[in-house]
């Protein structure tokens, strides 16, 4: 207490207690972007080129980190089994296309179709979440490994038969790569398109962010919402207080993988591909980290982590291939990228968290 | 009393315990002998892959015993001491060292950067205390991008690579693939047998043998049974005067060392050093072929080790054309048994974890039921 | 007392690794020989090649040379040891000789010219260095994490070929 307010007094206390409080790791990845931004204009690139790819990128990634939110508050951690809702994506965009839907229709119907199969896949991932509490991060990652080698399998025995889906020889098995070209391909961030010069604003993508992000919000509001954080932050108190821990987990592991769903169907209207057999595996670890780097940490996380945990992340994504290459003349992004973002989650990993195990 | 159960025990209750005790060896005896017939190799052909993927990869699953022993889980770390076993080896290439002397060489090289990454890894570890395994997974990543910008971009300009051959032809870095024809299966080709065309590679089954003897004198020793006193209960040991944070910094030190020999070893066989991608599975498939042969994420013996190497790689050898010849596609197999090498890990780790949460519920039980015992005597 | 022990253990330890480290290095240095029948020059004199020789090394042979041809082989250490089948013209009956030469630790090729060692000149006559002629390569060749198949973008996973043989 004593320590508390003399430190309050001082001004190099006060940037100790930001410090402190944001993280060293974060204030130097902030600190990071901010020299690329400042850079880039030098180095002859331009500046609301790299503004517009960063929202852009910004718009398809933040779903996939805005699904952290539901399990990391519930106390099941980081949801390192992103995968397992990513497939229920891909099989909702996939059946969409088999179907025969086209335009913005189909984003629509991949949504709907995607939704019953992210909700059994989410209930036995919450079911077996629940039965190994503590261990959950590990597990996770090999539920979500398991998961997309076995869809893998999948992927070629299913019988898909849409021509510009399966390989064209053989005439089955899903390709590698469908391109959504005709079918939702920039259809969120077609709508409403603002456009100055070089810069433009997707906010049909954006809006559709908002959208989720406000009932994520709202939804942790509710009651159940606070019944659900509150299991997360203490469990045995939560169960004292009558709250169903068990319930309020399975829920936010549901919401979590539904999320993810809707995440990846986002990324790839954005992106113009789906992208099926190995690709999904990684994938869980750029968002780990993104909310990691929004001041996120293994038990708590806000709306405002992952907004600004994405355009970090996202940031540095864009910004270091244009800027660090024509500073070095040496193609480094792909390492950056990887020490920043493993490097945050150690960070992460090694906090003490009070309350969790 | 606890011999007087199990001699009364019938026989249908000892099978069953010896079924619930292994379910994963019996899971994968059971695979492997439906896919042996199905894939229509000769037990010659077995015999032999078996016998060289032994001496390869024995070696390295080893290494994952000893952060066991100390209560560490599975030490996805490993992969820390496979690349500095790789980059002693680009050394080597690049000094050209055939042979044998190579093999020590670049063993001897990896040794120091082991140390720096191990000691590096169980700080890191001690900080993240109960989740270790996570840790340890992300820290492997980590380090991989370290490894990618010494590697990729400060080999050549900052550390000197004199041959072209393996250089990048840009001028910095090295490339794909490092060529170790030189020092191809020298270990394995040294006093070989070859029964009926089945190629023993003593000197690698020698140095296994000689490390499993040493893992056996090591838990007799002091800092085994620290080790273990450690991997029990950690508190206790704390209590009992052990240097906890030491005992398992050194534990994750041993297991890179041994790593980055075992790495040489395993490269020495494939004759060519896949730069950036060797390492990146090898974690994975270790701690795999070890779950399979019966290990949990706090115990597991020599036993579990060869019969878990062999068993994984049996399954790992019939698996794609197995999948080829009942479904018509090459690819099948392959992803199979990427798929049960992760899902034998999934399950492995939720036994484990179920295991723990009942001990720790009847430990609770207990406690209430005496604290209840307690308060009726006073 | 004991702590004294300790670092004189590791230090002993350091020290015999880096011993046997060095002695490693010697021993195993690898070196890619070269033999040129090829006539010879040295102070004012020509040593003529014979018609044919046959090289042997570690029992096999590594090379049949007639006139101004090269072969090569790859010796590890610093003893070179090959036999040299001659056959000084055609239809002569071949005569054996066992050589020895000793190649230096700081080249990675050696050329011995034969017609200057079978004249039993000195080292510096018979033995160069071979260095090679850098050849520019086309096409340049990046490592794996930067390849992608399909569209260039990805969520930022690492390069991971999924599926491997171990």
């Amino acid at each position: 207490m004593n320590a508390k307010t003399s430190e309050e007094k001082t001004a190099g206390g006060r940037i100790q207690g930001l410090i402190k409080s944001f993280g060293l790791p974060r204030l130097i990845i902030a600190g990071f972007l901010l020299l690329l931004f400042i850079a880039s204009p030098f180095v002859g690139a331009n500046i609301f080129t790299q503004l517009t790819n960063v929202i852009n990128r910004f718009g398809w990634n933040a779903i996939l980190v805005l699904a952290m939110v539901p399990m990391v508050q519930s106390g099941c951690g980081l949801n390192f089994g992103l995968p397992l809702g990513i497939i229920s994506g891909l099989l909702g965009a996939t059946l969409s296309i088999e179907f025969g839907f086209t335009g913005g229709l189909s984003f629509f119907v991949a949504i709907a179709l995607a939704t019953p199969f992210a909700l059994i896949l989410g209930t036995g991932y919450g079911w077996l979440l629940n039965k190994i509490k503590g261990g959950e991060m590990m597990i996770a990652t090999y539920v979500g490994f398991s998961a997309v080698s076995f869809m893998c399998m999948m992927w070629i025995l299913l019988p898909y038969h849409a021509p510009n889906m399966v390989w064209g020889l053989s005439g089955k098995g899903l390709r590698t790569t469908i391109s959504l070209e005709g079918y939702y391909a920039q259809v969120l961030s077609n709508f409403l398109k603002i456009k100055i010069g070089s810069f433009s604003i997707p906010v049909g993508n954006l809006l559709f962010f908002a959208v989720l992000a406000l009932a994520v919000w709202a939804f942790f509001h509710t009651k159940t919402g606070t019944a659900m954080t509150a299991a997360g932050s203490n469990p045995t108190f939560a169960k004292a207080a009558g709250v169903n821990v068990d319930k309020m987990r399975m829920i936010s592991v549901i919401m979590s993988t539904w999320l993810a769903a809707i995440g990846i169907l986002v990324y790839e209207q954005g992106f113009g591909f789906v992208q099926i057999y190995m690709a999904p595996f990684y994938m869980a670890l750029p968002a780990v980290s993104a909310i990691l780097i929004g001041g996120a940490s293994v038990n708590k996380a806000s709306i405002l982590n992952v907004i600004i945990g994405t355009f970090l992340f996202q940031g540095i994504v864009t910004m270091t291939p244009t800027v660090m290459n024509s500073i070095i003349h040496m193609d480094v992004s792909e390492v950056v990228r990887i020490i920043v973002s493993n490097g945050m989650i150690l960070y992460a990993l090694t906090r003490k968290t009070e309350g969790s195990k | 009393m606890k011999n007087n159960t199990t001699t009364q025990m019938s026989f249908g209750k000892k099978l069953r315990r010896f079924l619930s005790d292994n379910p994963v060896p019996i899971m994968f005896i059971i695979i492997c002998a439906v896919c042996i017939p199905v894939s229509g190799f000769s037990p010659g052909y077995l015999l032999n892959e078996i016998m060289t993927r032994m001496g390869r990869n024995t070696f390295l699953i080893l290494c994952l015993l000893i952060p066991i022993m100390a209560g560490m889980g599975l030490n996805f770390g490993m992969t820390l001491g496979a690349m500095a076993g790789e980059i002693g080896l680009i050394f080597v290439a690049d000094w050209q060292i055939y042979g044998i002397p190579g093999v020590v060489l670049a063993m001897i090289i990896s040794i120091p950067i082991s140390i720096v990454l191990g000691i590096f890894c169980g700080k890191v570890l001690n900080m993240a205390k109960g989740r270790e395994m996570i840790t340890s997974y992300i820290i492997s990543f980590f380090i991989n991008g370290v490894y990618q910008l010494v590697v990729l971009y400060m080999m050549g300009p900052i550390i000197p690579i004199k041959h072209s051959s393996i250089r990048l032809p840009r001028g910095y870095g090295i490339r794909n693939t490092v060529s170790l024809l030189n020092m191809r299966q020298c270990l394995d080709n040294l006093m070989s047998i070859t029964i009926k065309g089945v190629k023993i590679p003593v000197l690698t089954f020698i140095i296994v043998g000689v490390l499993c003897l040493f893992f056996v004198w090591f838990k007799k020793t002091k800092l085994g049974q620290d080790m273990r006193a450690v991997g029990q209960d950690m508190e206790v040991a704390r209590d009992a005067g052990i240097n906890v944070e030491r005992t398992r910094i050194i534990s994750i030190v041993m297991s890179t060392v041994l790593a980055g020999f075992g790495m040489v070893i395993y490269i020495q066989n494939m004759g060519n050093l896949p730069t950036y991608t060797a390492h990146s599975q090898i974690g994975m498939f270790c701690i795999a072929a070890l779950l399979i042969g019966g290990a949990s994420v706090d115990h597991a013996s020599i036993k579990n080790v060869f019969l878990g190497v062999i068993l994984f790689h049996l399954m790992f050898i019939v698996a794609p054309s197995t999948g080829t010849k009942i479904t018509g596609d090459s690819m099948i197999g392959e992803y199979f048994r990427v798929f049960v090498s992760y899902g034998v890990i999934t399950v492995a780790l939720t036994m484990y974890e179920t295991k723990k949460r009942r001990i720790k519920s009847r430990a609770g039980q207990q406690l209430k039921a005496d604290q209840k015992g307690d308060e009726a005597d006073e | 007392m004991n702590k004294k022990k300790t670092i004189l253990i590791r230090v002993l330890a350091v020290v015999v690794l880096l011993v046997i480290a060095a002695a490693m290095m010697v021993i195993g240095r690898g070196h890619t020989v070269y033999f040129d029948n090829v006539a010879m020059e040295y102070e004012g004199k020509t040593y003529a090649n014979p018609y044919r020789v046959d090289v042997y090394v570690k029992e096999e042979r590594a090379a049949k040379l007639k006139a101004d041809e090269r072969g090569m082989a790859s010796w590890m250490g610093a003893n070179f040891k090959m036999t040299l089948e001659i056959t000084e013209n055609k239809g002569d009956e071949p005569t054996t000789k066992e050589f020895k030469v000793k190649l230096p630790q700081s080249m990675d090729g050696v050329i011995i010219n034969i017609p200057a060692l079978l004249a039993d000149l000195p080292e510096e006559a018979y033995l160069s260095e071979f260095v090679q002629t850098i050849v520019e390569e086309p096409e340049e060749e990046e490592p794996s994490d930067t390849e992608t198949d399909t569209p260039v973008d990805d969520l930022g996973t690492d390069g991971f070929e999924g599926l491997g043989d171990i």
